[in-house]
């Protein structure tokens, strides 16, 4: 116990004190020896309470056993708290800022801090170690766990970062620290997770992979977006650190859907009261963020498609509501106006929008206007208006529609006097007194003329009204007439500036342009300023104005079209060797590249610059240069001879652009005959398609028709079969045809006895001629005595003559009745057959049997009405009988909804009181809980009598569905 | 996008099987015949609609070198899904299977669905393992089984969307616990320590009648399951207003 004393009561001992090494290893000797859990715990916590004076000897001399308990002792959490509290102490340097420390200076602690942290992975097991011991759930545990591992993180990045890569389940199980119900283990573990993101695009990767943006985004918004304290600010921190440069991530991040996520975090209000130092550094941070996605140096399809859905959920329009809103932090403001910039650069869609958004002033104006305002107001804050200048070109980039837009607000034609326009503002930036609002004003007005060949012809329209009186001078006129006289005016800032500034804007409107080149030359003082410039030898200051002007000069070669006499390329380029020298000009001209700023400039397309000084090149100008350069030196170190071959080879080539010319017009010719003939080609196609459709929709009525055909053919076959059935049918009947012949036997008989009679007859006939005769004789031979004789053959003659008539009229009544009976066979053969046979006998039998038969018929019919009246007045039964039973159908119908509908009353009931079964039962539980007695039988009684009345009710329905 | 499901899924197998064309041909609907070795890890997303519904696809397609394996491993946990694929002109590929097998079944939660894969079945001239085989490997370990070529995109639609449609079951069935975190299935065993089960994110999620995710697995926004506290809560006020 001699140590004990040495520890614990070394203060009251009056021995002399042992010095902390002493102690510190005794304590290390207790808790690597002792073989009590409670001696070794004893040990750990009293080494945890020196770690932070004696850090370096605890260090030195504890790190090994305080590792070892870690492995050992990992079911008692208390001791593990105190060993990796202990750990934290020694290898954390700000424990160490934070404990007095006069006589170590800060670099010695970091060494020291550094040290352990190396000793620490030596083994790499021990990361691993830590790592389980993460998965420990005791807060004291964890807490001190989680601080350590960010601590060796910080100072061991990397080789922390491959430890936990290769570790199975490594990142998946900090990434779990973010769903720990204590908050300051989840706070410690975006602070572990920030570190352990820090440039590994594999770890970036992996976390995003564990839900990390949901998390983080559900963090952000219970903690109230921008509202939220530094937890918010944490979350924005990972999130950048996952997104940053991380195109797979960012990818994830716009597949999930996350972008529409980030707009609530705009939504910031009007209001004035809240903008705390906090709200300011989270709503920095989330502006940020959406720069991560839309920035210029990510690829360009992953820039657009986030630019798109950024516009889709509606993050840009809520952007540019803070862009218009009043009461914003200048600085919040700024960084908006960066972000609306990027949101929009290069997407028609968002600029089309961005165009439209107008200021809530009234009256409204365009948000473009607004913003360039604050752009030449001197008074705004300097970052401000580089926000704003920026926000433009990116408008304007690859945006022709814009460029028009901008540079048509100046033209004569368009301008409107009565309200203020961009190109106004532009105009009044360009030639105001203050230098910074000329460089941006020229910077922004070169941007509407980038790669825009139509602009650069409209903008040389451009008339300005300088004083009364005085005539009108152009744009480009009055641009030079500053340049040169510069001098002469009193500006506010660098007169370099203004001029680098002008400068640009005449190199990129002259570029690619020899109208414009043209009308520059056309002032003769224009060439004696520049080589004026050029040639002198000024200070160092000046020595970018003077590359200015030989890339000015060098384009007005370059781009020359020989229109003007005095100013061709030729004569140009004498002036450049006799005045300035070859040598001397391509020198001056480097001078622009080798500029600083010139570097710095080329790197982003955001102007960025740390002072307004420093303001002199523009993004896209330096591009610009770097293409001019190199045929600029070209074209100047060119001899005339080599021009003039050129140009004989471009005269050639001129040539031969007319022939080619010629035969292109010969083949436009052509084309368009060719045109032609493919449309009658096409309309014969048509047609030709249109007459195949009409012969075969013929053909196939032919082919119907066919088929019909056939099939009548068939039809035809049958029915003739049918027709041979029919006069089979015919000839079953065959005792009419029978009958008939026997009636034409005896017709012909009776015809028969005709010819006989007819035979007597005339066999008379001839007797009484004869007799005749014999009466004309006698009378000639007794002319008086046969007188009475004579008068008696006449009585015979008479009687003969009646007999006679008698006769043929009989004759002529049995030929009618013969003729009557032809008529009636033919016209009833099939009919009256019985009948008829009877008929021929005699005529009056005949007639009475068809009497007979007649009124046999109208008995028949008699008895047939008096049946179809008894049918009728049953079917009027009938008809009664039926709509009854349809209205007790009806009847029906309507007592079954009736049970229906009360069933489902029923159902609903017991749903409810199923409901209020849960509802009585929770509150049961609640009262019990609450320790009251809860009296169950009464409850019940109550929940079954309700049941009851239900099923009354029901059979109340039922009952009248019944009835 | 509105989804009712979004399952993440993994492509795993031996380096140049073509995972890597298997979701450019699923996502952008092309091949690229050059082989471009695939870092680390590569995302790719499309929407498909099962059963009428519409499920979203999460992809992510792995390095299949040895150098990446510790990486690629940290994916298994959390996908619904893996492709494991191999080269039916390179025997070595098949051999693999049963370590990459191993690997999956020992990282990911036990009800991700694995589909076999035997890719480049357009070189048939070529090839060295019999559709018969690995039809057999699959029988055996429980797998679903294809032939696809990422290069005439045959089969490659189905290979995704079976998958998605096996889990799409799983879920209908009620094997995948959607809203609830299973124990992390890496316990070692020497070692004692309370697993993290209840995760206070899932309680809250639900709560907001947001979406939840787990075991690879997210439903949609608007898509509330039966008997979360939300739709409970809301009967319960429909009957309180009833009364």
């Amino acid at each position: 116990m001699n140590f004990l004393r040495g520890v614990m009561g070394g203060q009251q001992s009056a021995g002399p004190q042992p010095s902390g090494a002493e102690t510190i290893q005794k304590l290390c000797d207790r808790a690597a020896t002792s073989t009590l859990i409670d001696d070794r715990r004893d040990a750990v916590r009293a080494l945890k309470s020196l770690s932070k004076k004696y850090r370096y000897e605890v260090g030195s001399q504890a790190l090994e056993i305080l590792l070892n308990v870690l492995q050992t002792d990992r079911s008692d959490s208390e001791i593990i708290g105190f060993a990796l509290d202990t750990l934290y102490n020694i290898v954390s340097n700000e424990a160490e800022e934070a404990a007095e420390c006069e006589d170590e200076n800060p670099q010695v602690s970091d060494d020291l801090g550094v040290h352990f942290s190396e000793l620490f992975l030596k083994q790499q097991e021990n990361i691993t170690l830590l790592l389980s011991v993460l998965e420990e759930f005791d807060f004291h545990v964890r807490w001190p766990g989680v601080k350590l591992l960010t601590t060796l993180l910080k100072q061991q990045g990397p080789q922390v970062q491959q430890i936990v890569l290769v570790s199975p389940m490594g990142v998946s199980r900090l990434m779990d620290l973010l769903d720990d119900s204590r908050e300051v283990i989840r706070n410690d573990g975006l602070l572990l997770l920030q570190q352990l993101t820090k440039s590994n695009a594999a770890i970036q990767k992996i976390v995003a992979f564990e839900n990390a943006f949901e998390r983080l985004l559900d963090i952000n918004a219970e903690e109230g977006n921008s509202d939220g304290g530094i937890v918010v600010e944490d979350c924005l921190l990972l999130l950048q650190n996952l997104l940053k440069y991380n195109n797979s991530n960012q990818n994830f991040f716009k597949e999930g859907s996350y972008i529409k996520r980030m707009k609530p975090w705009f939504e910031v209000g009007d209001d004035n009261s809240g903008w705390s130092a906090q709200k300011v550094t989270n709503l920095h941070l989330m502006l940020q963020l959406v720069r991560v996605l839309v920035s210029p140096v990510n690829p360009p399809g992953a820039t657009s498609s986030c630019q798109k859905s950024m516009f889709q959920c509606g993050l840009l329009q809520q952007l540019c509501i803070i862009l218009m809103a009043t009461g914003v932090p200048a600085d919040i403001l700024t960084e908006t106006i960066n972000t609306v910039s990027e949101v929009i650069r290069g997407s028609q869609v968002n600029q089309d929008y961005f165009a439209s958004v107008n200021a809530p002033s009234n009256p409204p104006r365009p948000a473009i206007v607004v913003l360039l305002m604050s752009m030449v107001n001197e008074r705004q804050p300097f970052v401000l208006r580089c926000a704003v200048l920026y926000c433009f070109q990116c408008f304007l980039y690859k945006n022709q529609k814009g460029q028009g837009e901008i540079v048509s607000t100046l033209l004569p034609s368009t301008i409107d006097a009565t309200s203020l326009s961009a190109g106004q503002l532009l105009c009044g930036g360009l030639f105001s007194t203050d230098s910074l609002s000329n460089w941006c004003a020229a910077v922004a007005l070169a941007h509407a003329l980038l790669d825009n060949f139509t602009q650069k012809e409209q903008l040389l329209r451009v008339q300005l009204a300088t004083s009364i009186g005085n005539p009108p001078v152009s744009l480009l006129q009055q641009c030079t007439n500053i340049l040169s006289q510069g001098d002469k005016i009193n500006r506010r800032g660098s007169k370099v500036q203004t001029r680098v500034g002008l400068l640009m804007l005449l190199c990129t409107w002259l570029t690619n342009c020899p109208i414009a080149v043209t009308h520059f030359l056309h002032n003769a003082a224009n060439v004696p300023f520049l080589t004026a410039q050029i040639s002198e030898n000024l200070g160092e200051e000046e020595q970018l104005v003077q590359g200015l002007c030989a890339l000015l000069l060098g384009i007005c070669i370059y781009y020359n079209d020989n229109s003007l006499e005095n100013a061709t390329k030729e004569k140009l380029k004498q002036l450049i060797e006799k005045r300035i020298g070859k040598e001397n000009f391509i020198e001056k001209l480097g001078f622009i590249t080798k500029h600083e700023y010139y570097s710095k400039a080329a790197q982003k397309p955001q102007p960025i610059f740390s002072s307004p000084d420093h303001m002199m090149f523009d993004h896209e100008f330096t591009k610009l240069v770097k293409e001019l350069e190199v045929v600029i030196t070209k074209a100047i170190y060119k001899s005339s001879e080599e021009d003039k071959k050129e140009e004989e080879v471009k005269k050639s080539l001129e040539q031969h652009d007319n022939i080619i010319s010629r035969y292109k017009s010969v083949i436009r010719e052509q084309d368009l005959q060719l045109e032609e003939l493919k449309q009658t080609v096409t309309t014969f196609q048509t047609k030709n398609e249109q007459n195949q459709t009409i012969i075969s929709q013929q053909q196939a009525q032919i082919q119907q028709h066919k088929d019909q055909y056939n099939l009548l053919k068939v039809q035809l076959g049958k029915d003739s079969q049918h027709h041979n059935v029919h006069t089979s049918n015919a000839q079953m009947n065959g005792i009419q045809s029978e009958e008939v012949l026997r009636l034409r036997e005896e017709i012909e008989e009776l015809q028969k006895q005709q010819e006989s009679l007819r035979g007597e007859l005339s066999d008379k006939d001839s007797l009484i001629e004869s007799l005749k005769q014999t009466q004309l004789d006698s009378q000639t031979v007794q002319v008086t005595g046969v007188s009475e004789p004579n008068a008696e053959y006449k009585k015979e003659l008479e009687a003969l003559r009646s007999q006679l008539h008698v006769q043929s009229a009989e004759i002529n009544r049995l030929q009618a009745e013969r003729t009557e009976l032809l008529q009636k066979i033919e016209g009833k053969a099939s009919d009256s057959g019985s009948s008829g046979l009877s008929t021929l006998s005699t005529n009056t039998e005949w007639e009475e049997k068809i009497a007979t038969l007649l009124q046999e018929i109208a008995s028949l019919k008699g008895e047939l009405k008096a049946a179809s009246e008894e049918g009728s007045s049953l079917r009027q039964q009938l008809d009664t009988a039926q709509s009854t039973a349809a209205i007790l159908q009806d009847e029906k119908l309507q007592l079954h909804q009736d049970i229906s509908e009360s069933k489902k009353e029923q159902d609903d009931l017991l749903v409810l009181l199923a409901d209020q079964d849960q509802k009585i039962f929770g509150l049961k539980k609640k009262l019990k809980e609450l320790g009251q007695l809860v009296e169950e039988e009464e409850d019940d009684d109550d929940l079954e009598s309700g049941d009851d009345e239900d099923e009354d009710e029901e059979d109340e329905g039922g009952r009248e569905g019944e009835n | 996008m509105a989804y009712a499901y979004l399952f993440k899924y993994i492509i795993i197998g031996d380096t140049g099987v073509g995972k890597s064309c298997l979701l450019l041909q699923f996502t952008d609907k092309r091949f690229q015949p050059v082989h471009d070795l695939t870092i680390g890890v590569e995302f790719g997303a499309r929407m498909i609609t099962i059963d009428g519904k519409q499920i979203k696809l999460q992809i992510w397609d792995t390095a299949g070198q040895e150098s990446f394996r510790s990486i690629t491993r940290s994916y298994y946990r959390g996908a619904a899904g893996a492709l494991l694929v191999y080269d039916i002109t390179r025997r070595d590929t098949f051999n693999h299977l049963t370590t990459w097998l191993e690997d999956a079944r020992q990282h990911s939660n036990s009800n991700m669905v694995i589909m076999l894969i035997a890719n480049k079945s357009d070189l048939e001239s070529r090839r060295e393992v019999k559709k018969e085989e690995g039809e057999a490997f699959a029988r055996e370990h429980g797998l679903v089984f294809m032939e696809t070529s990422a290069k005439t995109a045959s089969n490659v639609e189905e290979a995704f969307i079976n998958t998605a449609k096996e889990i799409y079951e799983k879920i209908q069935e009620g094997v995948f616990d959607i809203n609830n975190e299973t124990p992390i299935p890496w316990i070692p065993s020497e070692l004692q320590w309370r697993p993290v089960t209840a995760r206070s994110s899932d309680l809250r999620q639900l709560q907001t009648g947001d979406s939840c995710e787990a075991n690879g697995i997210k439903i949609g926004p608007q898509h509330s399951t039966p008997g979360s506290p939300g739709s409970h809560l809301g009967g319960q006020q429909a009957g309180g207003g009833c009364c």
